[in-house]
């Protein structure tokens, strides 16, 4: 019932397509990271799923409603945008407030969420006063007001210290773990891969990947070796008659694609080539993420060219 | 039509920004100030003159009394448009006419209440030191202007909110209607019988009058300063359903 489903959405600026006609389903129980470069479109999904911009076509629904129909919004959808989006001449209470009541809320709910923020002993204090990271706290406040089933955060540990990106961390693992819809955005895939289940990527608004985590992980590392030898030559000969892909590097170098390190070890050994150094190479998450965005965009660069 | 809900929520949003319930507050003390000002100084010496109106005299402080209406409407709409704070106020009431009509409602219910309180206290203070010159509410038209002063201040924050909410901009607002109010009005308003006299400012203040000349009377000048609320209200409300947030 509090799944977000987006369908064929599609969004364009005058000319510039921000979302192209993209379709994804978020479902309740886990954390699933919204992924994707700068300008992929993440946040414009997120602010067409508020019902905040027009889709130019397509449907962003939650809960099977579009946002705008839902008749006291925040207890049923959280969200975070931007930081910056207050007033800066309020205080953080009156901000909180004036959100909290406009929903049927009270007064005690805007205490609680500064309290389980860490914003307690500054709610008095004006917004303008707030380092970038207690911004990003209050917003996170506002979303977690309504106790909502749904929640979504747009770069939700931007200007964080260490202490407080552990401590979102943990509270979108917590917020999964009670049952609730958690879709949170980041251009970081390490960071993301710290919290999230399950994996959307975007790039250039088009859907890349939607799959679980793990086997995100699983189908982009592909094993390499690196060696040394003090004989690159006789190396590369055998590497090229056995069929490995190798790339020679300097000092007797070779990286070698699709082979474990122990392999290349044997072959080495009977053939009496001396090794100096081996070793396995995996494939970083980050890599495998801008790998998989970078071939978007040589995708979508050729498509281009062919038009 | 807004819930009570959503008018709280937006009576918090003024009260809670400084410059937006100060501009409030300022009709209020400027308006008094400035008849007090002028009313102990030159009122007397004024009113002396053969040509001089006393009924509209009494009201020469709402004058810049208006500055200040139309600041609070102007600032009141446009602390939405600082910091993309409307976003957060449109996932909170994603119904964009219930969310501008509570907007609305509370900048015109706030402009009026302090409007007749200026109004009618610039006219009561005022009079305390006109001497012989001295008119009460009983007067011809007084009390009549005296009330519809207020409805006029109301009516200038309105036009103002619903421009800035056109505009995005308060600065932009009133850097458009302050001179055209303090100059161009002024100026062209003169020139009496021509189509000037259909200015929001200049209409309007024809309740102020005890007899109106020119083609409107005091009711239907207050409907011509109604009639500019209700398009700068209407170009509003259009301008925040098309456009995205």
């Amino acid at each position: 019932m509090t799944s977000i489903d987006v369908h064929e959405l599609t969004k364009d600026y005058g000319g510039t397509r921000a979302v192209d006609h993209l379709t994804f389903q978020v479902r309740p129980g886990r954390v699933t990271g919204f992924l994707g470069p700068n300008g992929a479109g993440k946040s414009t999904t997120m602010r067409l799923l508020l019902g905040l911009d027009r889709p130019t076509s397509g449907t962003a629904k939650i809960g099977g409603q579009s946002y705008a129909a839902l008749p006291e919004p925040l207890r049923h959808v959280g969200a975070l945008l931007d930081p910056q989006a207050a007033h800066a001449a309020r205080t953080a209470r009156d901000h909180l407030l004036a959100l909290a009541v406009s929903n049927g809320l009270g007064a005690s709910r805007v205490e609680e969420v500064l309290e389980e923020t860490g914003l307690g002993p500054v709610g008095g204090r004006r917004i303008r006063t707030f380092s970038l990271g207690m911004r990003q706290r209050l917003g996170i406040a506002a979303a977690l007001l309504g106790d909502p089933a749904v929640v979504m955060l747009d770069e939700p540990s931007n200007g964080l210290d260490p202490e407080g990106i552990i401590w979102i961390r943990e509270l979108m693992r917590r917020l999964a773990r009670e049952g609730r819809t958690v879709l949170v955005s980041s251009h970081l895939m390490n960071e993301t891969s710290s919290f999230a289940d399950h994996l959307i990527v975007l790039g250039q608004g088009r859907l890349l990947a939607d799959l679980p985590m793990r086997v995100f992980l699983e189908s982009r590392s592909q094993p390499r070796a690196r060696v040394r030898t003090t004989e690159p030559a006789r190396l590369g000969e055998l590497l090229a008659r056995e069929g490995y892909r190798a790339a020679p590097g300097e000092d007797g170098r070779w990286m070698v694609e699709d082979v474990r390190a122990e392999e290349i070890g044997a072959m080495a050994a009977r053939e009496g080539i001396p090794i100096v150094e081996l070793m396995d190479e995996h494939t970083t998450l980050e890599q495998a993420y801008l790998d998989l965005t970078a071939e978007a965009t040589e995708f979508a660069s050729a498509g281009r060219q062919e038009v | 039509m807004p819930g009570t809900a959503v008018l709280h929520s937006e009576w918090i949003k003024i009260r809670s920004v400084r410059s937006v319930f100060g501009s409030l507050a300022a009709v209020l003390l400027v308006t008094m100030a400035i008849t007090v000002l002028t009313a102990a100084t030159v009122g007397q010496a004024e009113a002396d003159d053969a040509d001089a109106e006393l009924l509209f005299g009494a009201f020469y402080a709402l004058n810049f009394g208006q500055i200040a209406a139309i600041s609070f409407g102007a600032t009141a709409v446009s602390t939405e448009y600082a910091n993309g704070a409307l976003r957060m106020s449109l996932t909170a009431v994603p119904d964009r006419t219930r969310f501008f009509a509570a907007k609305v409602s509370l900048i015109g219910a706030a402009g009026l209440a302090v409007g007749i309180v200026t109004s009618f206290g610039a006219f009561l203070v005022g009079q305390l030191f006109m001497g012989e010159y001295a008119i009460g509410l009983g007067a011809p038209g007084a009390l009549r202007a005296a009330f519809g002063g207020g409805v006029y201040l109301a009516l200038m924050a309105l036009f103002a909110a619903g421009l800035t909410f056109l505009l995005r901009s308060a600065v932009a607002v009133l850097s458009v209607l302050i001179p055209f109010i303090l100059i161009v009005s002024f100026v062209v308003g003169d020139v009496a019988g021509s189509a000037a006299d259909y200015l929001p400012d200049r209409a309007g203040q024809l309740i102020l009058h005890q007899h109106a000349e020119g083609s409107l009377g005091p009711w239907s000048g207050l409907a011509v300063t109604a009639a500019w609320a209700a398009a700068a209200l209407l170009a509003g409300w259009w301008a925040l359903k098309r456009r995205d947030a």
